[in-house]
Protein backbone atom coordinates (compact mmCIF):
# COMPACT_ATOMS: atom_id res chain seq x y z
CA UNK A 1 0.00 0.00 0.00
CA UNK A 2 1.62 3.42 -0.89
CA UNK A 3 1.48 5.70 1.99
CA UNK A 4 2.89 9.55 2.00
CA UNK A 5 4.83 11.11 4.98
CA UNK A 6 5.70 7.98 6.94
CA UNK A 7 9.41 6.97 6.94
CA UNK A 8 10.98 3.39 6.17
CA UNK A 9 10.66 0.92 9.00
CA UNK A 10 14.06 1.00 9.84
CA UNK A 11 13.98 4.70 10.52
CA UNK A 12 11.77 3.47 14.06
CA UNK A 13 14.76 2.17 15.26
CA UNK A 14 16.90 5.10 14.78
CA UNK A 15 14.05 7.21 16.14
CA UNK A 16 14.07 5.04 19.59
CA UNK A 17 17.86 5.43 19.67
CA UNK A 18 17.35 9.13 19.76
CA UNK A 19 14.44 9.35 21.73
CA UNK A 20 14.58 7.40 24.77
CA UNK A 21 18.13 8.39 26.11
CA UNK A 22 17.52 11.97 25.30
CA UNK A 23 14.22 11.46 27.56
CA UNK A 24 16.33 9.36 30.43
CA UNK A 25 18.65 12.52 30.46
CA UNK A 26 16.36 14.99 30.77
CA UNK A 27 14.25 12.88 33.70
CA UNK A 28 17.40 12.47 35.51
CA UNK A 29 18.17 16.09 35.15
CA UNK A 30 15.09 17.26 36.72
CA UNK A 31 14.67 14.23 39.54
CA UNK A 32 18.69 15.83 40.42
CA UNK A 33 17.80 19.17 39.87
CA UNK A 34 20.56 19.92 37.57
CA UNK A 35 19.76 22.44 35.30
CA UNK A 36 20.88 21.37 31.65
CA UNK A 37 20.99 25.08 30.34
CA UNK A 38 24.79 24.72 32.25
CA UNK A 39 26.21 22.49 29.96
CA UNK A 40 27.85 22.82 26.53
CA UNK A 41 29.05 26.05 25.94
CA UNK A 42 29.97 27.54 22.54
CA UNK A 43 29.26 29.85 19.73
CA UNK A 44 25.39 29.93 18.18
CA UNK A 45 23.95 32.09 15.65
CA UNK A 46 20.51 33.52 16.78
CA UNK A 47 18.76 35.35 14.58
CA UNK A 48 16.99 37.12 17.13
CA UNK A 49 18.35 37.07 20.92
CA UNK A 50 17.24 39.16 24.02
CA UNK A 51 18.37 38.35 27.72
CA UNK A 52 16.71 39.81 30.26
CA UNK A 53 17.30 44.30 30.42
CA UNK A 54 19.25 43.77 27.04
CA UNK A 55 18.25 45.66 24.09
CA UNK A 56 17.11 42.97 21.24
CA UNK A 57 19.44 42.21 18.58
CA UNK A 58 19.57 40.21 15.54
CA UNK A 59 21.16 38.07 13.00
CA UNK A 60 24.77 37.54 15.90
CA UNK A 61 26.87 34.87 17.25
CA UNK A 62 26.15 34.70 21.04
CA UNK A 63 27.48 32.20 23.97
CA UNK A 64 24.84 29.91 24.59
CA UNK A 65 25.16 26.48 26.50
CA UNK A 66 23.82 23.69 24.11
CA UNK A 67 22.78 20.81 26.41
CA UNK A 68 18.80 21.91 26.50
CA UNK A 69 19.24 22.74 22.73
CA UNK A 70 20.79 19.52 21.77
CA UNK A 71 18.25 17.43 23.81
CA UNK A 72 14.90 19.14 22.47
CA UNK A 73 16.31 18.29 18.95
CA UNK A 74 16.67 14.63 19.54
CA UNK A 75 13.65 14.10 21.74
CA UNK A 76 11.40 16.38 18.66
CA UNK A 77 13.45 13.96 16.24
CA UNK A 78 13.28 10.45 17.68
CA UNK A 79 9.73 11.16 18.46
CA UNK A 80 8.99 12.05 15.12
CA UNK A 81 10.75 9.07 13.82
CA UNK A 82 9.44 6.53 16.11
CA UNK A 83 6.25 7.47 15.70
CA UNK A 84 5.68 7.88 11.57
CA UNK A 85 8.00 5.30 10.27
CA UNK A 86 5.90 2.42 8.88
CA UNK A 87 5.37 -0.41 11.01
CA UNK A 88 6.52 -3.68 9.33
CA UNK A 89 3.35 -5.08 8.49
CA UNK A 90 2.06 -0.99 7.96
CA UNK A 91 -1.45 -1.59 5.34
CA UNK A 92 -4.65 0.51 5.20
CA UNK A 93 -6.24 -0.85 9.10
CA UNK A 94 -3.30 0.27 10.92
CA UNK A 95 -2.99 3.73 8.75
CA UNK A 96 -6.60 3.75 9.65
CA UNK A 97 -5.32 3.07 13.85
CA UNK A 98 -2.50 6.05 13.04
CA UNK A 99 -4.96 8.54 11.99
CA UNK A 100 -7.27 7.68 14.74
CA UNK A 101 -4.84 8.02 16.94
CA UNK A 102 -2.97 11.41 16.22
CA UNK A 103 -6.51 12.78 16.03
CA UNK A 104 -6.77 10.82 19.72
CA UNK A 105 -3.90 12.28 20.71
CA UNK A 106 -4.22 15.66 19.39
CA UNK A 107 -7.64 16.62 21.58
CA UNK A 108 -6.06 15.27 24.16
CA UNK A 109 -2.99 17.62 23.98
CA UNK A 110 -5.30 20.60 23.42
CA UNK A 111 -7.20 19.50 25.93
CA UNK A 112 -4.85 19.47 28.37
CA UNK A 113 -3.87 23.17 27.51
CA UNK A 114 -7.31 24.14 27.52
CA UNK A 115 -7.42 23.05 31.27
CA UNK A 116 -4.11 24.50 32.52
CA UNK A 117 -5.22 27.95 30.71
CA UNK A 118 -7.78 28.04 32.71
CA UNK A 119 -6.79 26.98 36.35
CA UNK A 120 -2.50 27.75 36.43
CA UNK A 121 -1.06 30.93 36.12
CA UNK A 122 2.60 32.53 36.06
CA UNK A 123 5.74 30.54 35.73
CA UNK A 124 3.79 26.73 36.44
CA UNK A 125 1.71 28.22 32.90
CA UNK A 126 4.77 28.36 31.16
CA UNK A 127 6.44 25.13 32.04
CA UNK A 128 3.20 23.94 30.71
CA UNK A 129 4.00 25.54 27.47
CA UNK A 130 7.15 24.16 27.70
CA UNK A 131 6.27 20.62 28.17
CA UNK A 132 3.84 21.08 25.31
CA UNK A 133 6.51 21.10 23.11
CA UNK A 134 6.53 17.14 23.14
CA UNK A 135 3.33 16.09 24.74
CA UNK A 136 1.34 15.64 21.38
CA UNK A 137 4.31 12.98 20.09
CA UNK A 138 4.43 11.01 23.41
CA UNK A 139 0.36 11.01 23.47
CA UNK A 140 0.09 9.82 19.91
CA UNK A 141 3.24 7.33 20.65
CA UNK A 142 1.62 5.71 23.55
CA UNK A 143 -2.04 5.58 22.26
CA UNK A 144 -1.02 4.16 18.59
CA UNK A 145 1.34 1.47 20.09
CA UNK A 146 -1.66 0.75 22.87
CA UNK A 147 -3.81 0.28 20.29
CA UNK A 148 -1.47 -1.63 18.24
CA UNK A 149 -0.68 -3.98 21.64
CA UNK A 150 -4.34 -4.44 22.18
CA UNK A 151 -5.09 -5.77 18.37
CA UNK A 152 -2.06 -8.02 18.17
CA UNK A 153 -3.23 -9.57 21.17
CA UNK A 154 -6.87 -9.85 21.05
CA UNK A 155 -5.43 -10.81 16.82
CA UNK A 156 -3.24 -13.92 18.70
CA UNK A 157 -6.47 -15.01 20.98
CA UNK A 158 -8.03 -16.51 18.37
CA UNK A 159 -5.33 -18.09 16.90
CA UNK B 1 -21.11 -3.80 6.06
CA UNK B 2 -21.06 -7.66 6.69
CA UNK B 3 -18.63 -9.73 4.80
CA UNK B 4 -18.16 -13.95 4.60
CA UNK B 5 -14.77 -14.30 4.90
CA UNK B 6 -14.78 -16.72 7.50
CA UNK B 7 -16.66 -18.97 5.40
CA UNK B 8 -15.19 -18.49 2.11
CA UNK B 9 -11.15 -18.98 3.87
CA UNK B 10 -13.26 -21.90 5.69
CA UNK B 11 -14.09 -23.66 2.18
CA UNK B 12 -10.70 -22.78 1.08
CA UNK B 13 -9.10 -23.59 4.04
CA UNK B 14 -6.61 -21.38 4.01
CA UNK B 15 -5.48 -19.57 7.76
CA UNK B 16 -5.55 -15.75 8.41
CA UNK B 17 -1.91 -16.10 8.08
CA UNK B 18 -2.02 -17.72 4.75
CA UNK B 19 -4.69 -14.99 3.18
CA UNK B 20 -2.65 -12.06 4.32
CA UNK B 21 0.02 -13.11 3.19
CA UNK B 22 -2.12 -13.95 -0.63
CA UNK B 23 -3.20 -10.49 -0.49
CA UNK B 24 -0.50 -8.58 1.13
CA UNK B 25 -1.90 -6.92 3.96
CA UNK B 26 -1.23 -8.00 8.17
CA UNK B 27 -3.28 -10.37 9.69
CA UNK B 28 -4.29 -7.86 11.79
CA UNK B 29 -6.87 -6.59 9.19
CA UNK B 30 -7.95 -10.18 8.11
CA UNK B 31 -8.97 -10.33 11.81
CA UNK B 32 -10.78 -7.41 11.84
CA UNK B 33 -12.60 -7.57 8.75
CA UNK B 34 -13.94 -10.85 9.88
CA UNK B 35 -14.85 -9.41 13.28
CA UNK B 36 -17.08 -6.44 11.17
CA UNK B 37 -14.47 -4.21 12.51
CA UNK B 38 -12.98 -3.16 9.79
CA UNK B 39 -14.54 -1.87 6.26
CA UNK B 40 -11.76 -2.67 3.86
CA UNK B 41 -10.93 0.25 0.90
CA UNK B 42 -12.07 -0.56 -2.37
CA UNK B 43 -8.35 -2.07 -3.69
CA UNK B 44 -8.82 -4.73 -0.79
CA UNK B 45 -11.97 -5.52 -1.79
CA UNK B 46 -10.99 -6.32 -5.34
CA UNK B 47 -8.12 -7.88 -4.06
CA UNK B 48 -10.32 -10.34 -2.29
CA UNK B 49 -12.61 -10.85 -4.64
CA UNK B 50 -9.90 -11.98 -7.20
CA UNK B 51 -8.66 -14.11 -4.89
CA UNK B 52 -11.70 -15.94 -3.90
CA UNK B 53 -12.45 -15.87 -7.10
CA UNK B 54 -16.25 -14.35 -6.49
CA UNK B 55 -17.87 -10.90 -7.36
CA UNK B 56 -17.04 -8.54 -4.29
CA UNK B 57 -21.08 -8.64 -3.69
CA UNK B 58 -20.90 -11.87 -2.80
CA UNK B 59 -18.41 -11.59 -0.48
CA UNK B 60 -19.92 -7.85 0.76
CA UNK B 61 -23.05 -7.07 1.60
CA UNK B 62 -24.54 -3.60 2.91
CA UNK B 63 -26.79 -3.95 5.90
CA UNK B 64 -29.78 -1.68 6.50
CA UNK B 65 -27.84 0.80 8.67
CA UNK B 66 -25.29 1.60 6.04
Amino acid sequence: MKTHFLFPNKYKKIGWILFIPALIIVKLSIAFNINLDDYLKSNVFALYQQGILDKPSFFVVVKNNVADELLTICLIIGGILVCFSKLKNEDEYISKIRYESLVWATYLNYGIIIFFTIFLYGMPYLNVLFYNMFTLIVFFMIRFHYLIYKLNKSTSDDE
Amino acid sequence: MTNNLKVLRAIKNISQEELAKQIEVSRQTINAMEKGKYVPSTVLALKLARYFEKPVEEIFSLETTD
